[in-house]
């Protein structure tokens, strides 16, 4: 359930940067997952309602890209998707790997008037 | 009229702006932090005592005990006369770097080398929120299966070794210690992995060894 918290930390933002821009509503929120993250989207829209209840953002769509985990080879520098967590280089075979895309937790704008 | 605001920020970056001030103080005092995670029951605190009775008085351990009720696992690890800090994360999955800043001031950071911190027991959570930790340990047993490293990737991609806790149980289930060792390799090569028992002590030595050296790196 870190959902919670990080939807908790997703509306403070939100909330911040929409009164900076001096919005009076925001309709969308565009954010991005990286599947290392193990979010669940259903846990994530139900924590994040309840997060911006009563604010400007109350009616915001939640636009969530999930970013699949992506690897570099610290052996031949391939960057490649690993099957079923399976990192070893699809390239080299090579197992000094490191992870590039998956670990994402990002908002990325947010929309309204 | 609508507009688009871009912001592209880490949502997470107050508990990482926190996390990067507890690591700096711990490097300028010379402390080294362990963030402990496993499931709840693989054994975190039952380590822990076998790693107190082994090591205080050697070196100055400290722990911060994460749960979410009650001192229990705190009152165990009280015989071994060491600062031992509970953090109730009253129903929180996870503790998160604002909770490990706010009782850090309690050590007497001058005189410790080591802090452990067990965090509330679950495999997902904890492992998204930096504390400001050196490294992560995985602590996983035998009776929750042998499939943990493929269906909790995140964890032992990330933690720096792996405690394969209650092997004298391994005869009792269906764990599969190859098939363990097969997930493990794949999802983190090279990953230093301790086999023991905490209970019987079977194993303890390689673990105890490997951190005292971490000290020193």
């Amino acid at each position: 359930m870190h959902e919670l918290k990080i939807a908790e930390e997703l509306s403070v933002i939100v909330i911040d940067k929409a009164r900076e821009a001096g919005l009076s509503v925001v309709e969308r929120v565009n954010i991005s997952f990286g599947q290392l993250v193990q979010i669940v989207p259903e846990i994530f829209e139900f924590a994040f309602r309840e997060a911006v209840r009563d604010t400007i953002a109350a009616d915001a769509a939640l636009n969530i890209e999930i970013i699949s985990l992506e690897m570099r080879c610290l052996s031949c520098g391939a960057e490649y998707a690993p099957a079923d967590n399976f990192p070893a280089c699809r390239s080299c075979g090579g197992l000094e790997i490191t992870v590039v895309h998956g670990k994402e937790l990002f908002i990325k704008s947010i929309e309204g008037e | 009229m609508t507009m688009e605001i871009r912001i592209m920020k880490n949502i997470l970056d107050r508990n990482q702006n926190k996390a990067d001030e507890v690591r700096n103080l711990l490097a300028e005092k010379k402390v080294k932090m362990v963030n402990i995670i496993s499931s709840p029951g693989a054994g975190k605190t039952t380590l822990l005592e076998r790693t107190c009775e082994a090591l205080a008085g050697k070196i100055n351990i400290g722990i911060i005990e994460g749960d979410v009720t009650t001192d229990r696992d705190a009152q165990r690890l009280k015989k071994y006369n060491i600062p031992i800090v509970v953090i109730n994360t009253e129903g929180g999955c996870h503790l998160d770097s604002h909770s490990i800043s706010k009782v850090i001031g309690m050590f007497d950071l001058d005189n410790l080398d080591l802090l452990f911190v067990e965090n509330v027991g679950n495999l997902i959570c904890p492992s998204v929120f930096d504390l400001g930790e050196n490294f992560k340990l995985a602590v996983v047993s035998t009776a929750e299966g042998d499939d943990k490293p493929a269906k909790y990737p995140r964890l032992f991609i990330e933690a720096m070794a792996v405690i394969l806790n209650k092997t004298d149980l391994i005869p009792h289930t269906n764990f599969n210690i190859e098939a363990f060792k097969t997930d493990l390799a794949a999802i983190n090569p090279g990953i230093p992995l301790f086999k023991i028992s905490a209970t019987r002590g079977d194993g303890l030595q390689g673990w105890l060894d490997w951190i005292v050296q971490q000290l020193d790196s």
